[in-house]
């Protein structure tokens, strides 16, 4: 609605395309986007009459009260007169709250009756303070892992299986859905559906200890044939390394503190109490979303994740320079 | 209803009598003197002013931690606190605010008025009194020398578990969090019972049930939601200490244990106190508005009935803290239903407010002011209450900066401008000076605009996908501008709050008298001397309306044939506060001090060895003795005599 | 000589029982509390049963309906003496009150003595699983008040013995009785939750 997109603008000025929840780009953030900017506007009328009343009672000049009157006393037509205001306000309210319930529970009935048969399935287990995700496929061979980032087909409801082993998080990507903990010892359901392609920023929602700040997730939604394209690839064990360097950063891998919680699919780092490392150079971000993934990110992460992200699980590694440089070789091959 | 007091006679009123009386009831209730006499105090006067002095020190560093946290967050990737600081820093700001500001304040208040306004000359239980007084001093100074000593908690004031459980925080600090809880539950819960006792039996005759001060009321409402809503807390940070201590599996998914049953049991207590907190500053709004419209309140019936419905439905909308979680679809809408009919007798609360605006004559003086300024917020915060009760967006703005905002503008804006303007209204009451109009103006406007742009701004943070309890965001995100407007809206509010304590010193030191009665008030603390004698009122008043000091006659009858050499006090009944029988109470003693000594001592060994319970049941258990053993001092008929 | 009106109270007594006197209120304001605190325990044991499989978990024994329901029965024959004390100090009897007390503090130290047993013989610690974190922390709870209300009554008696002796004194007595009924009827509730709850017999 052009009004609604032009009061969006006056109030923030570049918020739509962004990291938001009334910058939807799928059927549930839009019907919540829907309720909010109802309830937006009543709020604000509500608002305004309360304030015109308050004004109103500023503005008057009351009668003044004679000797012989008691102080404070109300006379009747008085009374009479602000019982009725008073009642009647009351029941204006009780009718805008009815409304506005008859929305919410409308709402939720919507936005809870989107699925779909064969839909894909994403397993999202919430650690601190990274995202694993799997894709579960009943197909042998057809599942995989990966980390902090999630591609999904655009136009098709999926399937978010939400769950945590350490502590509760929150799944959250604004732009296409309110959020949903992860909580252990229960695991959650939600349905998402991207209506746009795009990338989707999302943040953990729950307090979850040192570095709940720097959890983000990215949601890639994209066109169905460049999802499966992506997908394939993902299934892909890691690439080979083609130059000495690239065989020695590989060795690295394995031999490295980084084989203990890093799985590289194919070699013989086979840890899993961190990301998945098998296509990290596919990825945009690392260390949850934190920081484009670059060379110069990967080897200052790799050296010293304490300073980017003080407190993660990641230790320091000391390395001579050469071992450095291969091992980034290496693990940019791994598209 | 109506009673008219009873059996009224004549006295004598002559001069001398009327001195040789105060000559002997000031020798009776003369306050305790040194540092013994201070330490032994049981005057609810001299213990609800020391409440409010505490609870506006914890006030003050509740808000330099909000200062920090506004410092680190104005910028994106700030370095101004690290991760660990800023986790303590928001936690032990929530903590202090709600626990060591906000209910301690409102319940002290409570303390110092609410004998004052019904006529009576001590709360019910004295001696009770100064244990709550002691436990909160010792639970708030708990949590600090944590803080201090880089202990303080840092799994948020909620403390949910897995987090704040024995694996994922390990050391000391959620234990410190427990403890300090239970501190001012305990302390919470004393006062409450005391409050409830002494506004049911303690009355002035003919102060029936529908005359009580609509304070009076909104303390009776909020004292009962303490004792049910309180126990909820104990129990979960019991049960949170014992999974820490001993190991116990209440919170453990992998034996049986539940995550979630935390959520339950803190929200049964957290929801309501908001209300607790809350219920008295509407309290505090009635009371400022006659005085500063020349009118009775409109809607007495009205609003008395809408904090017995808040008091009520208050317990029926903890779910809505849980939204997220996953819950059945037919719970969750009967939680939202429950949280917009909650607005229902806030409107009403409001409407009659403004009604009476309406009819009134408008002075516009400070208390007043805060009071204008608790509409403009308030509304704004309840239709965001409003908002957050509709499940689907909740699922949005939950744990985000809009939530931030909205109960900011729900207790700053709800509950801290009534509260500022009525420690302006009765700080002549407490000290005996008037405070400086000029400075309470300008403290207002800084407050009032500092609030709502520091908080602002953080609803739409919120619908920008700000999560609350971040240290810091990325630059890409965007959030840096509303932020550091954010920040800048902070320190304005700071200075007004300065500005305001300001005023504060200086009417100490050089404040001008105040008389009984600056305002022309309708309730009875206005009756007396200010600051009011120990003993409160000579002679013990009677009542014939809601407004006593407005339609007090000439010859209204006094309560006279207390006895004046020890200290009786008049209880009546509970309905129609009929004279009913004589209560002699306890006066100054240590013992109190030294229990909650005893009841600090064993919560804090507890942390590090359940023996703690043992050891510290052995002072405690001797405090008690000395507290209630008999010393045949009451001049009470005597069944047997000392052996 | 100058008069004014006046409500004169010195006839009025100095004593009062039941609803009529603000520490009844205080007594029933820390039952309400106690009470609440109670319920919630309950609730969260129904809760956490909600969510198990099996419940309670595998292994477990009944510590045996017969000392369980005798026990039971020693707790609530204690309320008995206990009424009678309250009703002796309605008189001012001060030796009938003295008796009434050592006869339910025998009962109630039996009381304790039997429930060591009982938790001798459970098959679980407070930190195997939630059920017995939920079974131990009820019973250590009521235990506490049950040692309390022990220690009340011997207070009580030296008091009744020594002296001095105040007529408000007969107020506490009644009050010591009816907080002690409230422990009384609240481990009823838990009696019949650990020990007749179907899930547990089922499994005997």
């Amino acid at each position: 609605m052009p009004a609604m997109s032009a009061m969006s603008a006056i109030l923030i000025p570049d918020w739509v395309g962004r990291h938001s929840a009334i910058a939807s780009a799928g059927p549930q953030a839009g019907r919540i986007e829907g309720l909010w900017w109802l309830m937006f506007w009543v709020s604000t009328a509500v608002f305004v009459a309360v304030m015109v009343a308050l004004g109103g009672a500023m503005a008057r000049r009351p009668r003044i009260l004679g000797d012989s009157e008691p102080p404070h006393a109300l006379t009747p037509e008085e009374r009479g007169r602000m019982n009725r205001l008073v009642g009647g306000a009351v029941a204006v309210t009780v009718v805008i709250l009815f409304v506005l319930l008859v929305a919410s529970v409308g709402t939720g009935r919507a936005i809870a009756s989107l699925s779909a048969p064969h839909a894909p399935i994403v397993k999202v287990t919430g650690h601190q303070w990274w995202w694993q995700v799997e894709y579960v496929d009943a197909v042998p061979g057809r599942s995989l892992t990966t980390a902090n980032e999630i591609h999904i087909p655009v136009g098709r409801p999926v399937l978010f299986r939400l769950q945590a082993t350490d502590v509760i998080h929150s799944f959250w990507v604004p732009n296409l859905h309110g959020k949903r903990d992860m909580i252990p010892g229960h695991d959650n359901e939600i349905w998402i559906q991207a209506d746009r392609p795009g990338v989707y920023r999302g943040q953990c929602a729950e307090f979850c200890g040192f570095q709940h700040a720097h959890m983000g997730l990215l949601v890639i939604a994209e066109p169905p044939a460049q999802y499966e394209a992506w997908y394939k690839s993902q299934l892909q064990p890691a690439a080979t390394p083609v130059t000495a360097r690239q065989e020695r950063g590989r060795q690295l891998v394995q031999s490295l503190p980084c084989a203990l919680c890093h799985n590289v699919q194919g070699s013989q780092a086979s840890g899993k109490t961190g990301p998945d490392l098998t296509h990290l150079a596919s990825r945009r971000t690392i260390a949850a979303g934190t920081l484009p993934n670059t060379r110069g990110n990967l080897a200052g992460w790799i050296l010293d994740p304490q300073t980017v992200k003080p407190g993660n699980h990641m230790p320091a590694n000391t390395m001579a320079s050469d071992d450095l440089q291969a091992l980034l070789d290496y693990l940019e091959i791994l598209k | 209803m109506s009673a008219e007091p009873i059996e009224r006679g004549r006295v004598a009123a002559d001069a001398d009598a009327i001195a040789e009386d105060r000559r002997r009831l000031e020798e009776t209730w003369k306050f305790a003197s040194g540092l013994w006499g201070w330490l032994s105090e049981v005057s609810h006067t001299r213990i609800g002013k020391r409440y409010v002095v505490t609870a506006l020190g914890f006030f003050a560093l509740g808000g330099i931690e909000a200062l920090l946290m506004r410092i680190q967050l104005a910028r994106p990737e700030n370095h101004f606190l690290n991760a660990d600081l800023y986790n303590e820093i928001f936690t032990t700001h929530g903590t202090t605010m709600m626990f060591l500001f906000a209910v301690p304040m409102m319940l002290g208040l409570g303390v110092y008025l609410v004998p004052l306004m019904i006529g009576t000359r001590n709360l019910s239980f004295p001696r009770l009194n100064a244990l709550s007084y002691w436990v909160y001093l010792f639970g708030g100074l708990f949590l600090y020398a944590g803080f201090f000593l880089n202990t303080g908690p840092d799994a948020g004031w909620f403390a949910y578990v897995p987090l704040a459980g024995p694996e994922y925080s390990p050391g000391k600090r959620v234990d410190i969090w427990a403890q300090m809880i239970t501190f001012t539950e305990i302390s919470a819960l004393a006062v409450a019972v005391n409050l409830i006792t002494t506004i049911f039996k303690k009355r002035a005759p003919g102060m029936s049930l529908n005359r009580i001060p609509l304070f009076v009321w909104a303390m009776l409402v909020t004292s009962f939601m303490v004792v049910f809503a309180m126990p909820a807390v104990m129990l979960s940070s019991l049960m949170l200490a014992l999974d820490r201590l001993v190991d116990t599996q209440f919170f453990n998914p992998a034996q049986g244990g539940d995550a979630l049953l935390w959520q339950h049991l803190f929200w049964f207590f957290g929801h309501p106190e908001v209300y607790i907190i809350f219920i008295p500053a509407t309290g505090i709004v009635s009371t400022i508005l006659a005085p500063f419209t020349r009118r009775e309140v409109f809607g007495y019936l009205a609003l008395v009935l809408s904090l017995v419905a808040t008091g009520f439905i208050g317990f029926g909308l903890w779910v809505h803290h849980m939204f997220a979680t996953g819950l059945p679809q037919l719970g969750q809408s009967f939680f939202t239903a429950a949280s917009i009919m909650i607005a229902i007798p806030s409107g009403v609360q409001i409407f009659c407010w403004i009604a009476t605006l309406w009819t009134g004559r408008i002075l516009y003086r400070t208390p007043l002011l805060y009071v204008l300024g608790f509409i403009f917020t308030f509304v704004i915060g309840g239709l965001t209450g409003v908002m957050l009760a509709a499940v689907p967006l909740d699922l949005q703005v939950h744990d985000t900066f809009f939530v931030v905002a909205h109960f900011h503008y729900v207790l700053i804006g709800g509950a801290v401008f009534p509260l500022l303007g009525g420690l302006f209204y009765w700080f002549p009451k407490m000290t005996g000076r008037l405070l400086s109009e000029k400075m309470g103006k300008v403290s207002f406007w800084l407050v009032f605009l500092g609030f709502n742009l520091t908080f602002f701004p953080q609803h739409i943070l919120g619908l920008q996908g700000m999560p609350r309890r971040v240290y810091t965001y990325l630059p890409e995100t965007g959030w840096g501008d509303m932020n550091l407007l954010s920040t800048m809206g902070g320190l304005v509010l700071t200075l007004g709050v300065l500005t305001y304590v300001g005023n504060m010193l200086w009417s100490l030191m050089a404040g001008p008298a105040a008389g009984d009665d600056p305002w022309a008030s309708d309730t009875l603390e206005w009756a007396t001397s200010s600051p009011p004698p120990p003993y409160n009122f000579q002679y013990l008043p009677t009542v014939d309306s809601r407004y006593p000091m407005w339609t007090r006659r000439e010859d209204q009858p006094i309560v006279t044939g207390l006895r004046t050499d020890r200290r009786e006090v008049l209880v009546t009944d509970l309905l129609d506060a009929e004279p009913d029988h004589r209560d002699v109470l306890p006066g100054p003693t240590i013992w109190p001090l030294v229990l909650a000594l005893g009841i600090a001592a064993t919560f804090i060994i507890s942390i590090f060895t359940p023996a703690g319970l043992l050891i510290g049941a052995v002072p405690c258990l001797v405090a008690l003795i000395a507290w209630f053993w008999p010393r045949g001092d009451t001049d009470l008929k005597v069944l047997k005599e000392r052996a | 000589m100058r008069q004014r009106a006046a409500l004169d109270v010195s006839h009025l007594p100095t004593t009062a029982f039941g609803s009529r006197a603000p520490l009844w209120w205080g007594a029933v304001g820390i039952m309400a509390i106690e009470g609440t605190m109670f319920a919630i325990m309950a609730a969260s044991y129904f809760y956490l049963r909600g969510d198990a499989a099996v419940w309670p978990p595998t292994g477990t024994l009944h510590p045996g309906l017969g000392i369980t329901t005798l026990n039971l029965v020693i707790l609530l024959a204690t309320a008995l003496p206990m009424h009678l004390a309250a009703k002796a100090a309605l008189k001012d009897d001060l030796s009938g009150i003295r008796l009434w007390l050592i006869v339910s503090t025998v009962l109630m130290v039996a009381f304790l003595a039997v429930r060591w047993m009982i938790l001798q013989r459970l098959t679980f610690l407070w930190n195997s699983h939630a059920y017995g974190s939920l079974v131990w922390t009820t019973a250590g709870l009521h235990t506490v008040h049950v040692v309390t209300g022990v220690i009340e009554n011997l207070l009580f008696i030296t008091l009744l013995t020594k002296g001095p002796v105040e007529d408000k004194h007969m107020l506490d007595v009644r009050l010591n009785s009816m907080y002690w009924y409230f422990v009384v009827v609240s481990w009823v509730f838990f009696y019949f939750i650990f020990f007749l709850d179907p899930g547990l017999l089922a499994r005997r």
